[in-house]
């Protein structure tokens, strides 16, 4: 549309509003705006008129417009009358959508006042212009016998920009006598529907893209109706094998629809079934409009699987059909072509296996192998080994054992082998197999070395040094083991880099061979190992201890772990060990398989695992536990040994020290006491008569002093057997002796014995080892207390002239009185006393009565006894008058009490 | 005109064939013995729509001429609208075996019997632009006898019938080729006036009992098929002659 039209239809428009609102206009609004409504293509220029319509109160120079709340500035307006006003804005996709036209006059109150009326506005819609069409195609396929009169036809819509406008799409189709249209129900597609499918007829397709701002046509598909075609792929395809052509298939089909309709070319594609991919009969050698064809160059005796398609035969008309349903036919079979791939597996140095893979050529099922085994230069033994039907059946390349051959010493063993099947026989095999020791005269090949890549396993090497004269290698054998099962391949003469194709597994390991071939002689192999690819072993070893665990060290083993699950060379192994919280990780190499744990703690129970290690991963074997000992072994021993070696050394110490230090030994403990005979004990008592022989009647308490000496213990043990009880009350009295006026009484609450008030017995005697001398005051009467004696008689105090110090305790001040005076009131009679000839103290004394003691009895004890004591005291027991006794010592005026706590 | 009219008449037959709810309009509108009344328009439109429907078909019409004349090479047309003859002669062939399974017992006899009122299969004229005038004339004249005889076997068949479908195929597949083939014409003769069918309007047969119709029926299609044939072999002359004189003088040109 024109700028001319344009501008038309604004003052038609004008005009016609203008003619119409004067009826309503006390109703309706003073101010106008056209176009009313308007759509708008963004970029353009958008020109819209404002007027004033039934009213005086304001002209034109009143009128402002108003886009998005902002005025438009009055350069945009251009004033086509007294109450008309023109705008000019450019439309961008930012323009506001209203645009308002007010009136302004602030002098008119009628304006004011109705300001309703004096303003008017309209909706811009704003958009593009559709887009062409592009890319359009039509494509109608077949139904039953017929093309379909259904067509379907795509494009591309472009970019749909214009979110305002909606763009409508309408599908045309001009034929001879009719045009069609369709409107597309979606932007990018639309059917056509026409009776009949208007074979042999030009159709002309194109699609219009139509919004309100205008409309957009695609380019013209003009064409044949076989163009637009897509028939079905042929039907009921075979594929027919003839016993007189083993390399060709014929294949027959049946063309899907009638040549009156299309005419076809075919297309024509083929595979063995061991194969994946599709070889194409070149498109040259297919006629149009055959219904036939026979394939050639076929292998015999092999499974093809072939496919036929179709299309219009016009150079670039119509659509590929679908690929037909599948035809198999196999191949007849031929004679085979190539020989088999004859090869040996040594067993030992004197047997070798001879075993062949079917010929590659094979041109059937092979049904038998004759094998024929010639030794130097004897004659040849033929044998043949037959295959069952289910040999050679799978696609997997089958290995035929043809027999266990001895190898002689110094022959060579030729092996010739035929394979045969149902057509013929194969060309020959053949295999030398020189004698033993002969191989190694041929140098292997060099510098073998492998690695994986893309899937398979490559090898490199280099040929082996030829010697002059020697032979060159023919070919070489790859021979490839996974301690089950041996393979092998091989290569020409000439080759130094291969691959190995045969189907090697992931994770195991191969021991790769390169045998070098001398005109069939084998020669010296050369090995590698390898992996296809490693991974992380399926098991980790196995530890344990060997033997048992010491107190800080523990000897760990384990074994190799199985090749089938090494999955990968190991590199190195690493010992974990932990008793808790702290793990130890120790490394090893790969050919460790024991080794000593030290620095442990004792007594400590810990988790012993190994982890085995490839490049790919480690993996933990099973933990083993252990405690280590807490003593190590004849650790017990010793010490119980040392310790009694200890012991028995301080006894022998002790000993030697008694035996060297006796001296001083016997003074510090039996110091040397003087022999209280040699004593003169005084009377203090003015009143009474100091005389050595007190009437009994008058001499109610004994003072006896005894000395027992530790060889004495024991008799004196058996003597007061039955007084023991006694004597423990008597210690616990802790009654003490004490000296009077200086004097002592010696008596340790433990070892001295005195007589007390509660003590019936006059005498006591004391095993204690302890020597001592006192000088004791006794009671008038034995079981008497001081106060029970008659207040005439008169204390009678003895004082002893000994030189023996005195004990501590009995120069302990603190004793009271009372006790000693009690002891006071004790009268000793006529005391006797020995004393051992040894004692230096002694030596002094001139004593008779001691003389005469030594020379009767040898005694080393001082013996104290107390003499002629009361009536119940003094008859001495049986024991006590021994006849030694009886003979060598008068009646010990202190004697044991035998018979217990005598009742006075 | 007669295209018109055909053009009307093939769209009472889509509607019948595809627009269920226009059934029974489609049956109020069939004869009992054959013959068609076409109320259609009459009795569903407003005489406004009526014109606008008339001016609508003009432009049709008019656009169709334009189509039909599109410049093309002489021999991929002739040869375009030779495959067409062919195939129609295929599809007029299986609408004969068809057409005899459907008439029961005695149909071999119908197809035996000859009678007059159905035009001529041999083509007449002396040079190309006659002989290419008559072959359009031909197609005109058996399109009446096609729709008479599609009448007749409305009342014998049921509508699903294959012969019905086939004997609509064949018609208008007919009226392209008739349409292709004045374009040929125009597109070689370009002055020489558009052909009309000779001798005026086609007479079709008074009314037949079923009898008739049955024999009326093969006829046609047996006049038509042979006339395809006929017709296939004067467009091979055509194109052999024709266009390689017209291929010589573009090279001499």
């Amino acid at each position: 549309m024109t700028a001319y039209h344009r501008g038309l239809l604004h003052v038609l428009a004008w005009v016609c509003l203008a003619s119409s609102l004067p009826a309503s206009a006390e109703h309706e609004y003073h101010v106008m705006v056209v176009p009313q409504s308007p759509v708008v293509e963004i970029g353009s220029n958008f020109t819209a008129t404002c007027m004033l319509i039934n009213t005086s109160e304001a002209t034109a120079d009143d009128l402002y417009w108003i886009s998005s709340r902002s005025v438009i500035p009055k350069e945009q307006y251009t004033k086509i009358s007294g109450s008309a006003v023109n705008v000019t804005i450019t439309i961008t996709r930012d323009t506001p959508q209203w645009l308002l036209c007010k009136c302004r006059k602030p002098s008119s109150p009628y304006i004011t006042i109705h300001e309703g009326k004096f303003v008017h506005g309209i909706l811009l819609r704003k958009g593009y212009h559709p887009e062409k069409p592009e890319n359009l195609s039509c494509v109608a396929i077949q139904e039953k016998d017929l093309i379909s009169p259904n067509i379907t036809c795509v494009w591309e819509p472009g970019i749909y920009r214009s979110q305002d406008l909606k763009t409508k799409y309408t599908l045309c189709v001009t034929l001879p006598g009719e045009t069609q249209k369709v409107e597309a129900k979606q932007n990018n597609s639309a059917q056509i529907t026409f009776q009949i499918f208007p074979n042999h007829v030009e159709l002309d397709f194109w699609v219009e893209a139509e919004n309100m701002l205008g409309k957009a046509e695609s380019e013209h598909l003009i064409a044949e109706a076989d163009w637009f075609v897509k028939t079905n792929p042929p039907s009921d395809v075979k594929a027919i094998s003839e016993k007189q052509f083993p390399t060709s298939l014929l294949i027959k089909w049946i063309r899907p629809i009638a040549k009156e309709y299309v005419t076809l070319m075919y297309q024509i594609r083929y595979r063995s079934n061991r194969s994946p991919s599709w070889r194409n009969v070149p498109p040259v050698d297919i006629a149009k409009e055959i219904e036939s064809f026979r394939l050639q160059e076929l292998q015999p005796d092999t499974v093809y699987v072939i496919q036929v398609r179709c299309k219009s035969a016009r150079e670039g008309y119509g659509y590929w059909s679908s690929w037909s349903a599948n035809a198999t036919a196999r191949t007849p079979e031929d004679i085979p072509k190539s020989e088999p791939d004859l090869w040996r597996i040594s067993r030992n140095e004197r047997e070798v296996l001879l075993v062949c893979k079917d010929p590659v050529l094979s041109n059937g099922k092979i049904r038998s192998f004759n094998t024929s085994v010639r030794r130097g230069k004897a004659s040849s033994s033929t044998t043949s080994v037959n295959r069952s039907d289910s040999d050679g059946s799978s696609s997997k390349i089958v290995i035929t054992i043809l027999g266990l051959i001895d190898l002689p010493k110094r022959e060579t063993v030729y092996v010739e082998v035929v394979a045969i099947n149902s057509v013929g026989k194969s060309p020959k095999a053949r295999l030398e197999i020189p004698a033993h020791g002969a191989a190694h005269e041929r140098s292997p090949a060099e510098g073998l070395k492998s690695w994986s890549q893309s899937g398979q396993l490559w090898l490199e090497w280099q040929p082996p040094k030829v010697t002059a004269g020697g032979d060159a290698v023919t070919e070489y054998v790859v021979e490839w083991d996974d301690g089950l099962q041996i393979d092998w391949q091989r290569e020409r003469g000439n080759t130094t880099r291969t691959a190995i194709r045969g189907s090697l597994e992931k994770f195991k390991r191969y021991t790769i061979s390169v045998y070098s071939l001398y005109s069939g002689s084998i020669g010296t192999p050369v090995s590698v190992e390898d992996f296809l690819e490693q991974g992380v072993p399926s098991e980790g070893p196995s530890v344990k201890l060997n033997g048992t665990p010491g107190t800080h060290e523990a000897q760990l083993v384990w074994k190799e772990i199985p090749q089938d699950k090494q999955h990968g060379f190991i590199t190195n192994y690493t010992i974990f060990y932990s008793a808790g919280t702290e793990e130890h990780a120790i490394p090893v190499p790969n050919d460790t398989y024991s080794y000593p744990l030290r620095s442990l703690s004792s007594d400590t129970k810990y988790e012993a695992w190994i982890s085995a290690s490839t490049i790919r991963g480690s993996v933990n074997g099973t933990k083993h536990s252990f405690s280590t000992l807490k003593y190590a072994p004849g650790e017990i021993e010793g010490i119980v040994v040392g310790v009694c070696l200890g012991f028995l050394f301080i006894v022998l110490l002790a000993v030697l020290i008694c035996i060297y230090k006796r001296d001083i030994i016997k003074k510090n403990f039996w110091p040397q006491i003087p022999n209280p005979g040699n004593s003169s004990i005084g009377t203090w008592s003015p009143d009474f008569p100091s005389k050595a022989d007190t009437p009994k009647e008058n001499a109610p308490a004994d003072v006896s002093v005894v000395e027992v000496d530790l060889l004495d213990r024991k008799s004196v043990f058996e003597e007061d057997k039955a007084c023991l009880p006694l004597k423990k009350d008597k210690y616990l009295s802790e009654e003490h002796s004490s000296g009077i006026g200086g004097s002592s009484c010696m008596s340790s609450p433990r070892q001295s014995v005195s007589d007390s008030d509660e003590g019936g017995d006059s005498s006591e005697t004391t095993a204690s080892t302890v020597q001592y001398s006192s000088v004791v005051a006794c009671s008038g009467y034995k079981g008497q207390t001081p106060s029970s004696l008659p207040k005439t008689q008169q204390p009678t105090f003895f004082r002893s002239e000994s030189t023996q110090p005195l004990l501590d305790f009995e120069e302990n001040p603190d004793i009271p009185r009372q006790e000693n005076s009690r002891q006071f009131g004790r009268l000793p009679r006529n005391p006797s006393f020995r004393h051992s000839p040894t004692s230096e103290d002694s030596s002094n004394s001139a004593d008779v009565n001691q003389l005469e003691m030594e020379d009767r009895g040898g005694m080393e004890s001082l013996s104290f006894c107390p003499v002629e004591e009361g009536p119940q005291q003094t008859i001495p027991t049986e024991e006590s008058q021994s006849s030694d006794w009886q003979q060598g010592v008068p009646v010990c005026s202190y004697m044991p009490q035998l018979g217990g706590y005598r009742p006075q | 005109m007669t295209n018109v009219w055909f053009q009307s008449f093939k769209k009472v037959f889509k509607e019948c064939d595809y627009d269920k709810s226009v059934q029974s309009a489609c049956d109020t509108v069939r004869g009992r013995n054959g013959h068609v009344k076409i109320m259609y328009f009459q009795q569903s439109m407003e005489p406004v729509t009526t014109l606008l429907s008339l001016l609508l078909v003009m432009a049709v019409d008019s656009t169709r001429s334009v189509t039909l004349c599109r410049n093309q090479q002489c021999g991929n047309f002739l040869q375009q609208t030779l495959k067409l003859t062919r195939l129609i002669h295929k599809e007029s062939v299986d609408l004969i075996k068809i057409y005899k399974t459907t008439q029961g017992d005695m149909s071999e006899l119908f197809c035996k019997i000859s009678i007059n009122n159905v035009p001529d299969p041999n083509i007449s004229g002396l040079d190309p632009s006659e002989r290419i005038v008559s072959i359009y004339s031909h197609i005109q004249a058996f399109l009446p006898h096609f729709k008479r005889v599609y009448e007749q076997q409305t009342d014998l068949q049921l509508p699903t019938n294959t012969l019905m479908t086939e004997l609509t195929r064949v018609s208008n597949r007919s009226s392209s080729l008739a349409a292709m083939v004045n374009c040929i014409y125009q597109s070689l003769f370009p002055n020489m006036p558009v052909p009309e069918p000779a001798g005026g309007p086609t007479s079709l047969p008074p009314s037949q009992n079923i009898f008739q119709q049955k024999v009326y029926g093969c006829v046609v299609l047996k006049r038509y098929k042979e006339f395809l044939s006929n017709a296939a072999r004067e467009l091979r002359t055509v194109k052999t002659q024709v266009c390689k004189k017209r291929t010589q003088m573009n090279v001499l040109s």
